[in-house]
């Protein structure tokens, strides 16, 4: 069973960021999961979905539920015919990693049936990686959904505001009160926070691990739309990636 | 009628802080509303509405539930049982918040509260302003169907680029109305990433220059609406303003933009 890493935070603190350094250096197989439907995980490892003929689990699940109103038959349930779908169609296999992308819904209505079918494969499709990585939407509406309930390491992205303290302690409550369980429960600051800012962070109560230095190279990539796993290892991001990762007791692949 | 402004855009892009800084300028009576379940536009304004003894919609639509759980009764009268709750009146403004909710399951309800509740209170106030959560969902949910102003808020990334392509189209899909949509750069745009919002075709009014004073702000949880009037980031957001059709109600304007 692999082991299930979440990263989360308010929006901004570079929780996409963060998943795609990571990704590098975790021990494979390894699996992405991009819940963004402002989706830009591919993006940022430099991967270009349609390209690869691949789908999203909304574009899929758009399908199926046309199909299923027009010839298919009415005991196999969308769930069903979804779940062949996600193995087929939305699972980009590589090298490096898989990746599974949430996308864009264009249609009228929230994202609780598409992560609810997210929901549901998880713990199946856990099976077969060392480590599972989960890059959240901005914001807590994820964790009142339940999406992945039992969490090995999860790691909160704090950018330099009161309002990173306050989300803390709300999301705590949130996981509590809805039930979602967790092994670590980690603090990352950001690259915009000070030494002022990482003391607030370090005297939270909570597990500070370091921050993310700034790096002018990141910036640069991501304006550009250069994948992130090219990024130079000595550059100051892969470093403080490494560093963090190191202190949550990872081994580095290298 | 009031006119409907929502600010939009990727995370940490600063939707909320825009917000705070312009509902300094616009005309009252004015409405603010949090769509933020993770909430900060209260803090940045430096208002408790626990302490003034308001609720979120979150909360208030709980406590209904719960009530009816022991009368036995279904449903809820949005005007008596949760607007004198929820709504905050205050001397500048007047402010709800959609707050968090400690239950399994999503957003549906609360944002269905308010967006029952938006038709009826924009007939009480001549400006609303809405501050949406970050990302797309809230447009899937049509929380607000007829916007007047939608300011899109944007960091200097390919992502940006490709999140206003992503809003056009599921506000075409879904059929929300507006009637302007106009860019905002960040203050982390330079003039080189710049040339990338005017050549979206979009309306691109400007960027929001870097400040310190914000940064320090928010840091300390201080109200945002105390800012000087001469900071970096005011004075951007009043050439924003002005740009995009607004009269601002501060009177010697001309000296500072």
């Amino acid at each position: 069973m692999a082991r299930k890493i979440v990263s989360t935070g308010r929006g901004g603190a570079g929780k996409s960021t963060f998943v795609a350094l990571i990704s590098k250096y975790l021990k494979a197989p390894t699996l992405l999961i991009d819940l963004d439907p402002d989706l830009s995980l591919a993006d940022m490892l430099g991967l270009d979905f349609h390209k690869e003929g691949k789908r999203t689990v909304c574009e899929a699940l758009y399908d199926v539920i046309g199909k299923r109103k027009s010839n298919i038959s009415p005991t196999i349930t969308t769930h069903d015919l979804m779940e062949s779908l996600l193995w087929s169609d939305c699972l980009y296999e590589e090298k490096k990693f898989d990746l599974i992308s949430l996308g864009t819904k264009l249609t009228e209505g929230c994202l609780c049936a598409p992560d609810e079918i997210l929901r549901k494969t998880i713990p199946k499709l856990a099976k077969n990686y060392t480590n599972m990585v989960v890059d959240s939407p901005a914001g807590v509406e994820h964790l009142n959904r339940n999406i992945v309930s039992d969490i090995n390491d999860l790691f909160v992205l704090c950018d330099p505001s009161d309002k990173s303290l306050k989300h803390i302690p709300r999301i705590k409550e949130i996981i509590k009160q809805v039930g979602i369980s967790y092994s670590h429960f980690y603090l990352v600051a950001n690259y915009e926070c000070n030494e002022e800012a990482e003391k607030y962070l370090q005297n939270t109560g909570e597990i500070y691990l370091g921050k993310i230095d700034y790096d002018a190279k990141l910036e640069e990539y991501n304006l550009e739309g250069k994948s992130l796993l090219e990024l130079p290892e000595d550059s100051p991001a892969s470093l403080s990636v490494k560093r963090v990762l190191t202190k949550a007791g990872y081994q580095i692949r290298c | 009628m009031g006119k409907v402004i929502v600010s939009t855009g990727r995370g940490g892009t600063g939707k909320s802080t825009f917000v705070a800084l312009a509902s300094k300028y616009l005309n009252p009576k004015k409405l603010l509303i949090d769509l933020d379940p993770d909430e900060s536009l209260a803090d940045m304004l430096g208002v408790d509405l626990n302490e003034k003894g308001k609720k979120n919609i979150s909360t208030a639509l709980y406590d209904v539930i719960e009530e009816n759980k022991g009368a036995g009764r279904t449903g809820y009268n949005l005007l008596s049982d949760v607007m004198q709750s929820v709504l905050y009146r205050g001397a500048e403004f007047d402010l709800i918040a959609l707050g968090t909710k400690f239950t399994v399951g999503c957003y549906c309800a609360p944002d269905a509260v308010l967006k029952d509740f938006i038709p009826t209170l924009v007939k009480d106030y001549a400006e609303v302003l809405v501050d949406s959560p970050a990302g797309l969902e809230h447009f899937n949910r049509k929380v607000v169907v007829d916007i007047d102003d939608l300011f899109v808020i944007l960091d200097p990334s390919e992502k940006s680029t490709k999140h206003i392509e992503r809003v056009r189209d599921i506000i075409r899909e879904v059929k929300v109305s507006y009637n302007h949509l106009y860019l905002i750069g960040n203050y982390r745009f330079t003039e080189g990433t710049e040339e990338y919002l005017r050549s979206t075709g979009e309306t691109y009014l400007g960027k929001i220059d870097y400040d310190p004073n914000v940064r320090q702000y928010n840091l300390e949880g201080r109200s945002l609406l105390e800012l000087p009037e001469d900071s970096p980031a005011t004075v951007c957001v009043k050439r924003i303003l002005v740009k995009a059709g607004y009269k601002i109600t501060d009177g010697d304007l001309s000296s500072k933009v």
